[in-house]
């Protein structure tokens, strides 16, 4: 079976857009960092936001009225891509699309509200309008009563990997040859919560930069936003191999398990990693398993220009290894402290011939998926 | 889901060849029986947090006692969530029954995973605390975590996919587990659903008022509403020929499934019952089964005004006389467990050749021409049987599951 990607959307900390963030990531350009405080006393943090702007464009609709953050990035990535792939939806092709939602945290502000109100003023405070915007598939359901799919909609839920993940079930569904296309969208919304937990689990800095493959394990950045992609069976991006992904038990099986599924992807000529190294401890595995399988690959990262976005994360890096193929080239590694032991570059790299885009995405709560695009003779 | 491996032509049939369960009803598949055939009430006063400014005070929960004091394996186990040891107590019963099962992926769903582990670390932090237990809590706290304790408990390394579809989740997983093997992709699945209870979706459901301070009467003219419950289900699917060549025993098969997304509003059905019907019907067509070939049907049934309304209106149009049970009366709604659990229960339907109870039953509904199995299960001839889940958002999902027949 033969899957192709026929259109892209991205919101992101640096704009919405695929190809405006895409010219600002080849710039060097990277995400302003925006410090969050919860309460007086609490410890403030910094994130990578979605400006206002980008979402300036998304028509209001009766179901965003009070949807959360991260059902307004899902949608207007989703319709991004929907535009961009060529597919006007109507009640009668809206029959043969699938949608799948990938998502890590899902809608955390509504539900510490939620929660907050529950413990501060007692259960009978809570409002019955957040409880419905903490479920997982709020975002799933907002987007396919928007786009009026009637039919598959499924939300995955996971770490980092989750949104390469809701790749290979996209395949998985497209098996169905009554279905034309299957939009992908994988969003977050970050909250000062979240960075509190991922801190106090060893993984967070509290003040950029995000230094990729650097010797000493600093942390990430938690940022916001939303990707999306439509997989038909033309397009200008071909999905080659997908790895239905696996997961390490302890930290150090991650490169061992990185570098399986890096041998069963890359059965061709690699000419570019697209990798989720974020500034942790899966830097030095995602290193070690992309030097010992696919040495001579260009390897980028866009986190540090992005920041760590979990559920949308895989989706931008498709998006990056898309582009990157398009365009034959990367836009430069930012934050690069360390000599490592990879082809990478500090500015921007001109790529000519590129093929073939491996894209892994690591998570941090044990998850590992990865996938292999070619671009389309 | 086309019903052909694309290679050949040749229709893959889908066999259960092991199952594991723990809920309100009990661990395992024969303590869950007994609970069936004897119509057991299996909902008590909730003892996990306070509910004392609820409307509703009663849950199907299970006991601690047992569940966390299982047999244990590897060195931390005590961290685990709950739903993770609910989770590897299913898996264990099924890996038990056919320790050669190799699946080469997992489907499973949930609506909260952890989420308990979420609210103690929240008030902790409230309180600008920080205790031993924190990165205990935020390494336990994702909704996957439990899928993956329970793979590595039992040392099974595959791929896990874990479906978060609301209340539909389980039986989202179980359907999409059925596709995957069906399509000729995959010969071995394993499928399932997990979900325990925490104040905070207690808590959500009260506030909207879908849940009840009564007993939990599904599809009663006085219904006023769900209680929750919690647990988990496993079961292991096969290419059917493969687990012939196997030689192992065939539970049931999975025959048919279907799912729809009624957009009509994020936490009610479309009263027209559309949602539910497209699903239904999507099911029957995807098993090749005519309406009148099902026998019986293990309805989503809240007991909330509106979905037993939808519901009802969409089994009675589509269905000419069929017997119909909400579980949920006997255990309260265990979300994404429930469509895993509940398929158990038709599982043990089939096999046992009984109609599980719809207890609490007092009055039919005049807007409802259903034939409830009210109160006490009834002994039946049982083929083919269908299980319906339906969950915020608009999902719906239906599998039809029938007695093997070599």
């Amino acid at each position: 079976m033969s899957l192709c990607i026929a259109g892209m959307g991205w919101v992101t900390p640096l704009g919405s857009g695929v190809n405006p963030v895409w010219r600002r990531l080849l710039q060097g350009d990277e995400s302003a960092p925006e410090s969050i405080e919860e309460s007086p006393g609490h410890r403030s943090y910094s994130i990578f936001r979605v400006p206002d702007s980008a979402l300036a464009s998304l028509k209001p609709h009766p179901r965003l009225r009070r949807a959360s953050a991260i059902s307004r990035f899902a949608t207007a990535a989703g319709l991004e891509a929907l535009e961009d792939a060529g597919i006007n939806l109507d009640p009668e092709n809206a029959k043969k699309i699938a949608l799948v939602f990938a998502v890590s945290n899902g809608g955390v502000i509504y539900t510490k509200r939620f929660y907050r109100d529950i413990v501060e003023s007692g259960p009978q405070s809570a409002s019955p309008l957040f409880f419905p915007e903490t479920v997982f598939n709020a975002p799933a359901s907002h987007l396919a009563a928007i786009l009026g799919i009637t039919g598959t909609t499924y939300t995955l839920v996971g770490d980092g990997a989750v949104g390469l993940l809701a790749v290979r079930m996209a395949e998985d569904l497209m098996a169905n040859q009554e279905l034309d296309h299957c939009l992908v969208v994988g969003a977050e919304e970050a909250d000062w919560v979240l960075c509190d937990a991922y801190r106090k689990w060893r993984l967070l800095r509290v003040h950029p930069p995000i230094e990729p493959f650097s010797k000493t394990t600093r942390g990430t950045i938690l940022s916001e936003g939303a990707g999306a992609i439509v997989l038909g069976r033309e397009g200008p991006i071909r999905i080659e191999r997908t790895h239905a992904g696996g997961y390490y038990r302890k930290r150090n099986e991650t490169e061992l398990v990185i570098t399986q599924i890096l041998s069963e992807l890359a059965k061709n000529k690699i000419d570019i990693v697209i990798s989720s190294a974020n500034g942790t401890f899966i830097d030095k595995a995602e290193s070690g398993a992309i030097s010992a399988v696919i040495p001579r690959a260009q390897v980028y990262t866009e986190k540090p220009a992005l920041g760590e976005s979990v559920g949308a994360g895989g989706l931008w890096q498709i998006i990056a290894g898309a582009k990157s193929l398009i365009a034959a080239e990367l836009p430069p590694l930012l934050h690069l402290t360390a000599e490592i032991p990879l082809h990478v570059s500090a500015t921007r790299a001109v790529i000519p011939g590129s093929q073939r885009a491996v894209v892994i995405s690591c998570g941090l709560n044990q998850q590992v998926a990865g996938i292999c695009l070619a671009a389309t003779p | 889901m086309s019903k052909s491996n694309a290679s050949n032509g040749k229709t893959i049939r889908v066999a259960v060849v092991a199952a594991g369960v723990v809920s309100p009803l009990g661990f395992g598949l024969e303590e869950t029986f007994v609970s069936l055939s004897v119509a057991r009430d299996c909902v008590t006063p909730v003892t996990r947090f306070s509910v004392a400014q609820c409307r509703c005070k009663t849950a199907g929960q299970i006991p601690d006692d047992r569940l966390l004091n299982q047999e244990r394996k590897g060195g931390r186990p005590e961290r685990l969530h709950r739903a993770s040891h609910m989770l590897i107590c299913a898996l264990r019963e099924a890996v038990a029954q056919d320790p050669e099962f190799r699946p080469e992926l997992a489907v499973i769903g949930t609506t909260s995973g952890g989420m308990s582990y979420g609210e103690d670390y929240y008030r902790t932090v409230r309180q600008h605390g920080n205790t031993r237990r924190t990165p205990t809590w935020i390494a336990n706290y994702p909704a996957q975590k439990p899928a993956i304790d329970a793979l590595e408990d039992c040392g099974i390394s595959v791929p896990c996919q874990v479906i978060a579809n609301a209340c539909a989740s389980g039986t989202n997983a179980i359907g999409h587990a059925f596709e995957c093997v069906r399509s000729g992709r995959y010969e071995r699945v394993l499928t399932g659903g997990y979900d325990a209870i925490s104040e905070l979706v207690f808590v959500g459901f009260d506030s909207l008022h879908a849940s009840t301070p009564e007993k939990c009467r599904p599809f009663d003219r006085h219904r006023t509403g769900m209680v929750l419950g919690e647990g988990a289900g496993i079961l292991a699917l096969e290419n059917l020929e493969s687990a012939r060549a196997r030689g192992v025993p065939v539970l049931a098969e999975i025959t048919g499934y279907g799912l729809s997304t009624d957009n009509f509003h994020l936490t009610q059905p479309d009263p027209s019952g559309s949602g539910p019907r497209q699903a239904m019907e999507q099911a029957l067509k995807s098993a090749g089964l005519s309406a009148e070939s099902v026998d019986y049907i293990n309805a989503h049934g809240t007991a909330t005004t509106f979905n037993d309304a939808a519901e009802g209106k969409a089994i009675a149009e589509l269905f000419e006389r069929v017997s119909v049970s909400s579980t949920k009366s006997m255990m309260g709604h265990s979300l994404g467990a429930a469509g895993a659990v509940e398929a158990i229960f038709c599982l043990l339907a089939l096999q046992r050749q009984i109609l599980p109870a719809n207890i609490n039953f007092r009055a039919s509904d005049e807007n409802v021409d259903l034939d409830i199995v009210a109160n006490e299960p009834r002994p039946a001839h049982l083929r083919a049987v269908l299980s319906n889940s339906f969950g915020f958002g608009g999902a719906n999902a239906s599998i039809v599951m029938q007695k093997f027949e070599a």
